[in-house]
């Protein structure tokens, strides 16, 4: 009997075979990372720090953009022609749950800058706190697509972040090497299903014409 | 006949047939497919997916599109609004009788 969930789930699964989005996203994080690199060596105030801030806003604003386009750019070279196109539907997001989505994050925002301002001691649990809401947020990818490698870099991000911020790492250093070391995950994790997927789908031999007219 | 099975024999039997439905399953949660993608997807050959999908466009469930992408033709399929309402109640009607039983 045919399984219809399971197939509509692998579905959106397929998407993630080729492991461009994790190097995409990993790439962003490692670019990410030098910024806050640069924090620890550029004196703050100084013309040169101004222009990396304006940089890291720049990638910050447009990562979504970035991926994206990231992701294009090598599945149309690469995925495409070994294991055929699809296109998502667009999911149009409801104004309730934009408002909602806008109202959670102005909240957390506003808690974290308040809990910055008071307590000094709370500086040092910053790269925990990156490690736990990037560990939720790849969870609920996870959970949505069913695909293990994301549940465990779910745990991986909880963890970097958690021993970053244990092991008592300048606030500034330890966002660095959080950014850096999920960032390394990321794309490592990304590398090893690009490398299943293209040893499991070799290019093939010409482009042949597909479709009910290549009969 | 039991309520039961008077309800699974009121099925479309266009979208019931095995390929078929994984074709309709695959087409529900996307814009659109090519070719290719639904032949490594599903495992059939090109004619019998040809077949399939000729069945299905004939019953105004899926719209098939010739385009090329650069210079090497590309076919791409999509569920039309008929197709995603037969899939739809096909799907909810299979599911109430699975919970029966």
């Amino acid at each position: 009997m045919v399984d219809i969930e399971k197939i509509e789930k692998r579905t959106v699964q397929s998407v993630y075979d080729d492991g461009f989005f994790e190097i995409a996203l990993g790439l962003i994080f490692v670019l990410l990372s030098a910024y806050f690199f640069s924090q620890t060596i550029i004196p703050r105030g100084s013309s040169i720090n101004a222009i990396l801030t304006g940089l890291f806003l720049i990638v910050l604003v447009s990562a979504g953009f970035l991926v994206s386009r990231f992701v294009r750019f090598f599945k149309r070279r690469v995925t495409y022609p070994r294991t055929g196109y699809i296109v998502f539907k667009k999911k149009e997001q409801s104004p309730k749950r934009r408002a909602a989505a806008a109202i959670a994050g102005a909240v957390i925002g506003g808690s974290l800058a308040a809990l910055y301002g008071l307590s000094p001691s709370f500086k040092a649990l910053i790269p925990a706190l990156f490690g736990l809401l990037f560990g939720i947020a790849v969870f609920f990818i996870a959970r949505r697509i069913g695909l293990v490698r994301f549940y465990v870099l779910s745990a991986v991000s909880a963890t970097i972040g958690v021993v970053i911020a244990a092991a008592g790492v300048e606030e500034t250093r330890g966002t660095f090497l959080f950014f850096l070391l999920f960032g390394a995950a990321l794309i490592i994790s990304g590398l090893a299903a690009l490398f299943v997927y293209l040893r499991r789908f070799p290019k093939p031999a010409a482009d042949v014409p597909e479709g009910p007219d290549a009969r | 006949m039991p309520a039961d099975l008077r309800g699974l024999a009121d099925i479309d039997r266009l979208i019931h047939e095995p390929a078929r439905l994984a074709l309709a399953a695959i087409l529900s949660v996307v814009e659109s497919a090519d070719f290719l993608y639904l032949q490594r997807e599903t495992g059939l050959t090109k004619g019998n997916l040809s077949s399939h999908l000729t069945k299905l466009e004939e019953a105004g469930y899926v719209a098939i599109e010739k385009t090329y992408r650069g210079r090497i033709p590309l076919t791409l399929v999509r569920l039309t609004d008929a197709g995603a309402a037969a899939y739809k109640a096909y799907r909810a009607r299979f599911k109430k009788f699975l919970e029966k039983t």
